[in-house]
């Protein structure tokens, strides 16, 4: 018995580990092959499988509807990149204010910057979450959008510490397939082992009933910041790497906007399901990228079109609008895609289609 | 009667007041150990309230709540499920979208070990509490006749179904007093019959303490030792079921406007 069950797991854990030898190879094939705007879509699609992950967690699974992302991604996003920038360049870039000490002259490694970003934003995390015991639904949205505005707010005027409006430039390109991969592992993990625990269980009781989970010894105050400050980190994290990714970041780029991106994913994918969220971060940054010949002028057919800023976006909506009508769950709903749904397909599939015949 | 301390649950003049309204007033009540009690009363008589004061939903304007002697008046519902006091709802408030096994697990949650951390890196503390959670959520299931749509929708269970869940998940959180808020409404004479045997079954096998609301009297009336009559907020009545059979009041109560007339 226990004999077999760990021949078992050893046979799970060795496939494993091929598998991810075999994932690394390609990361390695595609970083040192592709052309570089390939490169940077899949390390866009790995950084926003994470933070929607994030998102996912917080609005989908712990049911706490959150407007927040953007703020968070932005508190990692310059988190990391006041700590990776080399000094003579913070000294060129803040040229109206200075940088205040000590961030004017020290210079962390990737991985210990990416770190304090994720701690940062947990911590700000815990700041945005602790009210939602108080708040629920469209008052906690617009609580946590307003979070998010005043993080900007705080970023353009905190010119000493962010270099304001004129944002950072220079910052270090260090990320690349195999930070934004594992990042992306690490999160789709801790979503797989968070939700399938007795933690994750209680989350989403109290999505599902406030009340009834409180009344089953729940202590919502604990799992509402849990659910926050797991999302927040996330979200940190995700938004170091994106910074370090396009080197040049500014508060602007953390508007509701970006937020609704997220959103968007998560909601597409299914609000409670991680497959749909990896599945659909990925689809969304991919459209994205694609859509933009939208946005440029060309010759079709012989016929000039000039190209329509903002095309993209209403093309989105349009396609979201499609989706929400046909699956109000998005894709997923909050089912997952497994190998043994897989199976279950095949089998039906066999079922429909070869047995009938005899 | 003895020292304070013998009892279970005391309630002491609990009073509740929703703005102008007093829902509950003077509210007392004294229920010993392994006792099966009845509360009872018209539609709107302040029965849900004070299971809602005794669970920690409301405070309570006036009064306090004892637990084994312990005051446990105005805690989070948390902390009093976590000391020992369990519920069900009457209009039934499961986790509609869990299985019926995870409603069961959730009830478990509390009296969890393992830390956060533990769970997410699956030391092994954490597994064997997982792997023991689920085999007592699986065993209570059987108990109370479940064991067969486990892996359900808990929203896709019949009526009579989802109540007995209620009652399962109540049991997971290991109280000592459970409080169960009509039971057996919505259900035909055969399933209330079941269920009162089921009540019975849990009491003697958990050692619990039980109290009980109901509406119609003559569904407790064979299984409660003593009841509370309660009437526009205020006990109009409290004793054993035949006492409580003849009592004048109580008979006026349920025939002028009570229970009997609205039905
Ligand atoms: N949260 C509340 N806010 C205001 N009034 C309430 C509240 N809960 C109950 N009440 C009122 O208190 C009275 C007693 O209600 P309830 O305890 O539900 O009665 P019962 O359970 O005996 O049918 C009713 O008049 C009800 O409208
Ligand atoms: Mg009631």
């Amino acid at each position: 018995m226990t004999g077999n069950r760990s021949n078992d797991l050893m046979r799970k854990g060795g496939i494993a580990v091929a598998l991810l030898l075999v994932f690394y190879l390609c990361l390695f094939w595609v970083e040192t092959g592709w052309d570089a705007y390939k490169v940077r879509i899949l390390n866009l699609s790995a950084i926003y499988i994470g933070i929607t992950l994030g998102l996912n967690l917080c609005n989908g699974f712990a049911g706490q509807f959150s407007l927040g992302i953007a703020g968070f991604m932005a508190v990692g996003a310059y988190t990391t990149a006041l700590l990776t920038m080399a000094p003579q360049t913070k000294s060129a870039v803040f040229f109206i204010d200075p940088l205040i000490w000590p961030l004017n002259s020290i210079q962390w490694g990737f991985l210990p910057a990416l770190l304090m970003a994720g701690l940062v934003s947990g911590l700000v995390g815990f700041a945005v979450g602790a009210p939602a015991i108080r708040f629920r639904d469209d008052y906690l949205g617009i609580t946590t959008l307003g979070f998010a505005e005043i993080i900007r707010v705080v970023f353009t005027n905190t010119r000493s510490i962010t270099n304001g409006a004129l944002g950072l430039k220079g910052i270090p390109p260090q990320t690349n397939l195999y930070w934004s991969w594992t990042f992306a592992l690490i999160c789709i993990l801790v979503m797989v082992r968070l939700t399938n625990s007795s933690y994750g269980r209680a989350l989403k009781a109290v999505r599902d009933d406030e009340v009834a989970a409180e009344a089953m010894g729940v202590n919502l105050f604990y799992h509402k910041c849990l659910a926050f400050v797991v999302s927040a980190m996330m979200a940190g994290v995700g938004g170091g790497l994106l910074g370090n990714l396009i080197t040049t970041i500014d508060p602007n780029m953390f508007r509701f906007p970006l937020t609704f991106t997220v959103l968007m994913m998560a909601v597409l994918g299914g609000l409670g399901s991680i497959t749909g969220s990896v599945i659909a971060a990925t689809l969304v940054t991919v459209a994205m990228e694609v859509l933009r010949a939208l946005e440029e002028p060309r010759v079709i057919l012989g016929m000039f079109l000039p190209g329509i800023p903002g095309m993209r976006m209403v093309v989105f909506s349009i396609a979201l609008m499609a989706v929400i009508l046909f699956y109000p769950k998005g894709f997923m709903g909050d089912r997952e895609l497994s190998l043994d749904s897989f199976r279950n397909l095949a089998a039906r599939f066999r079922r429909r289609f070869l047995y009938k015949q005899v | 009667m003895s020292n304070m301390n013998d009892f279970a649950l005391v309630c002491e003049n609990i009073g509740m007041q929703f703005g102008g309204l007093a829902a509950v007033s003077n509210f007392a009540l004294s229920i010993s150990e392994r006792a099966l009690y009845g509360l009872i009363g018209p539609n709107g008589a302040g029965k849900t309230t004070v299971f809602n004061v005794i669970s920690g939903v409301l405070s309570p304007t006036a009064g306090s709540v004892k637990l084994f002697g312990k005051d446990i008046t105005g805690l989070n519902p948390d902390e009093i499920a976590r000391r020992g006091i369990a519920r069900t709802f009457q209009n039934i408030r499961l986790f509609r979208n869990l299985t019926v096994l995870e409603n069961v697990l959730v009830g478990h949650h509390l009296r969890r070990e393992a830390t956060f951390g533990e769970a997410l890196l699956a030391f092994p503390r954490y597994r064997k509490e997982e792997s023991d959670m689920l085999r007592t959520s699986e065993e209570l299931l059987e108990d109370v006749g479940l064991g067969d749509v486990a892996h359900y929708r808990a929203s896709a269970l019949p009526y009579g179904q989802q109540r007995r869940l209620e009652i399962a998940r109540a049991l997971a959180t290991r109280p000592r007093v459970l409080l169960l808020d009509e039971p057996a409404a919505g259900m035909n004479p055969a399933e209330t019959e079941q269920l009162m045997q089921l009540i019975l079954d849990v009491r003697d096998r958990f050692n619990l303490t039980i109290l009980l609301i109901e509406h119609e009297m003559k569904v407790v009336m064979n299984i409660c030792e003593r009841m509370t009559v309660l009437d526009h907020g205020q006990i109009i009545a409290e004793g054993t079921p035949s006492a409580i059979q003849s009592n004048e009041r109580v008979i006026k109560a349920y025939l002028g406007g009570g229970v009997i007339a609205r039905h």
